[in-house]
């Protein structure tokens, strides 16, 4: 079989279809009154193009920048450059082969990212789970969640400026991705949660590693957070910037770490349980200041009621089987389901849509990282450039998620 | 010395001393034998044989500015000259060079998706890419040699990331990290990626996976390696799509 | 399920809901016309017994006959999602008013039912393409639109010949099954 002929950068009449969107255009033409107001230079300002390629945007962020001198007067963030067009694939792929799909939107915290979809399926099928699954899936997503925010903690410290931070976190996140390797057979993307349960059941491997990393977690954690907490760079960079008042976050449709670190104690765990949630006992870490040193400070306090968690499932995990019996091609009621999980940065929801045929008819994801990178338009403006980053990062967007 | 390939009689005869190798002695075919070289007059030194550089001695050499080049249209065309046939003798100086460029190959940080996540815990102390030298990821892609593509590549970021490309100085190589810049991955059928960037760029190694293990990466990132070493690879002559050099 | 959410709703907006409130496990469905999307949704929002202060998610729907807008919120004073369907909007112009001006953050997420679907959203400052790039032409959510691989029955089927990968002579007909009309 032959290679097939591609394309050669010989050829005159190659066209390469890639839609430059005028993106090289010092200055578009402004198609709304929105941008009409951006794009109106005054005396002094510049626009500054923080561009798709930074090492600093937590992946394909484009946020152009009206600076007056070194402050931010107004910014205009640009997304879509890593638009997969997941909800389209969905809508042509079985109800299982959708799951892979949802995957590597937040894939940080793949787990949560396959939880929300698979709830609304198990709604709309009307699958009853058995309780050692949902244990499971609540231990394996406190650990993705605790692997997340062990992420966070280092990418915030990187883009402040700090390596060190960050090769730790890789040291914790590897290690919790061992054995979730382990448990689920990947390390990023872990396919592991099905409609009705999980794939396969605890094992040795996977026990004996969570055994010997939870004797020594706590002590991680404290380590590594002692090198941050009190280092004067990072706290004076990141104290009083990007303060986000509760009534502002409400109409923002802010939720997860970055709303309670402005004063509401909001976690859907315990505002709208799900799961086994109900029966374990957990607090909710929340502050009052709003600003990014809050909202890093409370997610270090979120991975230690992670930990009360996992320990929590390890005591309580129920016997029993570990999946529901379903057929192989599930062809649910017509109806709709929307079921809404407390991701690591924060409301993760899907919204399906069953036409009583084999693929889902609609199947909407809401990703929180989405609706938080609004923030930055309101945040952002006032501070200096060296401050958009400390925001950026405090708010902890996943751009696969935000352009699915 | 002879800029045309084939003429290996003429090149041992105006050597300037040093053994000759057989790969310039052996030629290339007719079929890939690369067009005129873009060269840049060297105003520094001269040569001391007069047949050195074509024959052309360096005042009548023509003047090329970068817009004529861009306009003369030759950027663009296959005929990258830093390797395949060497139209020089290589000397021992020459795999200095190759392996300085092997062991210090800087990546540039253009993780786009997942598998940047996968590639930043290859650079980190887990898996340390720092061992092979590749350490520091420029975030200018003036500074880089190396394009890890990490992540589906979507048709609205193909523009910057051409042009990225574009902006690393030669040499330069390119590793495709991950199913989705392999083929298109699992997003074969969607309607805003692009199916492989082997359509856009001359991908020297690919490495799959979805995504595939650090461990995966350093093995492409050894492969790359290899090719610099053996002066071999996509980058070279400038082709695109998936067809793998020989003896790999 | 609350009962007594839905006695509440039936109460207070009898009069514009389009179809009897629904539920199922927990959430409460109500629909309403596109032009009373401002309204309801204000009284939601302010009114104290209600207080749906938390916008959930904000999506649009093409069931292939006509488009939706959905809305989904949380409030504190009742255990279930409250899911409100704008419905009834034509599917060559669909239009309904914008929530920018009680939820700032509505904003993108408007914008990207315009970008998927080509729904205008009356009121908000912003609406341009937001995930695809700028000058793309076409709704890619909508269910005319189809994937490469189904090119043939697209409306714009074939024209960027990079996303049309081979298909060999024998191949079967897409095995999609869909009905016209979603539940």
């Amino acid at each position: 079989m032959t290679t097939p002929t591609r394309p050669s950068l010989d050829d005159p009449n190659l066209t390469i279809p890639v839609d430059r969107a005028g993106i090289f255009e010092p200055i578009p033409p402004a198609r709304t009154e929105r941008q009409q107001e951006f794009y109106a230079l005054r005396d002094g300002e510049m626009l500054l193009n923080l561009g798709p390629q930074h090492p600093a945007t937590h992946g394909v962020l484009r946020i152009v920048l009206k600076l007056n001198g070194e402050q931010v007067v107004d910014l205009d963030p640009v997304i879509g450059y890593l638009h997969r067009g997941v909800e389209k694939l969905c809508e042509n792929a079985d109800y299982h082969q959708a799951i892979c799909y949802t995957d590597p939107l937040e894939y940080i915290a793949s787990l949560f990212c396959e939880w929300s979809p698979v709830i609304a399926f198990e709604k709309l099928l009307d699958v009853q789970v058995p309780r050692r699954a949902e244990y499971i899936r609540v231990l394996a997503g406190e650990l993705n969640r605790i692997a997340s925010h062990a992420l966070y903690i280092g990418f915030f410290a990187l883009d402040l400026g700090g390596i060190t931070p960050i090769l730790w976190s890789f040291l914790e996140r590897d290690e919790i991705v061992e054995m979730l390797t382990a448990l689920t057979g990947a390390q990023l993307l872990f396919n592991y949660f099905r409609i009705g349960g999980v794939n396969g059941d605890l094992n040795h491997d996977f026990m004996s590693r969570l055994g010997d990393w939870m004797s020594r977690a706590g002590r991680q954690v404290e380590a590594g957070t002692a090198l941050l907490n009190e280092n004067e760079i990072l706290v004076r960079r990141a104290r009083g910037i990007g303060i986000l008042d509760h009534e502002t976050a409400f109409r923002m449709a802010v939720s997860g770490p970055n709303l309670r670190a402005s004063g509401v104690p909001l976690d859907l765990r315990r505002a709208h349980p799900y799961s086994v949630y109900p029966e374990l006992d957990f607090d909710i870490p929340t502050r009052s200041e709003g600003d990014c040193l809050a909202r890093y400070l409370l997610r270090v306090d979120e991975i230690k009621q992670s930990l009360r968690i996992i320990d929590q499932c390890l005591h309580q995990m129920p016997d029993g089987p570990v999946m529901a019996r379903l057929p192989r091609l599930v062809r649910p009621r017509p109806g709709r389901a929307y079921a809404a999980i407390e991701g690591p940065r924060g409301l993760y929801a899907t919204y399906a849509i069953s036409d009583g045929t084999d693929q889902p008819f609609r199947m909407r994801i809401h990703d929180p990282s989405f609706v938080h990178l609004q923030l930055l338009g309101l945040l952002m403006p006032g501070n200096l450039v060296a401050d958009t980053m400390a925001i950026n990062a405090s708010l902890d967007p996943v751009m696969g998620g935000v352009d699915r | 010395m002879a800029l045309r390939p084939g003429s290996g009689a003429d090149a041992a005869a105006g050597g300037a001393g040093t053994t000759p190798s057989p790969g310039a002695a052996g030629g290339t075919s007719p079929a890939d034998a690369p067009v005129e070289a873009i060269s840049v007059p060297n105003r520094l030194w001269s040569a001391e044989q007069p047949e050195a550089y074509g024959g052309v001695p360096l005042e009548d050499a023509p003047t090329l500015f970068l817009r004529e080049v861009e306009a003369a249209g030759i950027g663009r065309t296959n005929d990258a000259r830093w390797s395949g046939a060497l139209e020089i003798i290589p000397t021992k100086a020459d795999l200095v060079l190759d392996l300085i460029r092997a062991n210090s190959l800087w990546p540039l940080t253009s993780g786009l998706a997942c598998c940047a996540i996968e590639m930043m815990s290859t650079a980190t102390s887990r898996n340390d890419i720092d061992r092979w030298g590749h350490f520091p990821f420029r975030a200018s892609p003036r500074q880089a040699d190396v394009l890890i593509v990490a992540g589906t590549l979507t048709t609205k970021m193909a523009g910057p990331l051409l042009r990225l490309w574009e902006e690393m100085p030669e040499p330069k190589w390119c590793v495709a990290m991950g199913d989705c810049t392999c083929s298109g991955g699992r997003y074969k059928r969607s309607y805003s990626t692009v199916q492989g960037i082997d359509r856009i760029l001359p991908v020297d190694v690919y490495v799959p996976g979805c995504p595939p293990r650090p461990e995966g990466l350093l093995y492409g990132m050894m492969k790359l390696q290899q090719l610099v070493k053996a002066r071999r690879g996509h980058w070279s002559e400038r082709r695109l799509g998936p067809t793998v050099p020989e003896g790999v | 399920m609350d009962r007594a959410l839905k006695a509440r709703l039936e109460r207070r907006f009898g009069d514009r809901l389009a179809g009897p409130v629904r539920q199922r496990h927990d959430e409460t469905e109500i629909r309403i016309g596109a032009g009373d999307v401002p309204e309801v949704l204000r009284a939601l929002h302010d009114e104290p017994e209600l207080g749906f202060t938390l916008l959930c998610d904000l999506c649009g729907v093409d069931t292939g006959t006509v488009m939706q807008a959905v809305y989904h919120l949380w409030s504190e004073t009742t255990p279930d999602w409250l899911r409100v369907i704008a419905d009834g909007l034509p599917r060559e112009k669909p239009r309904v008013p914008s929530v920018t001006f009680l939820w700032k953050g509505a904003e993108w997420l408007e914008r990207e039912a315009y970008d998927m679907f080509g729904i205008v959203f009356e009121g908000n400052r912003d609406l341009r393409r937001i995930l695809m790039p700028d000058d793309y032409v076409g709704h890619p959510l909508r269910k005319d639109f189809h994937l490469p691989d189904d090119a043939s029955r697209s409306p714009g089927g074939g024209v960027r010949p990079m996303e049309s990968p081979g298909r060999p002579a024998d191949a079967a007909e897409t095995t999609v099954r869909r009905r016209a009309t979603a539940g």
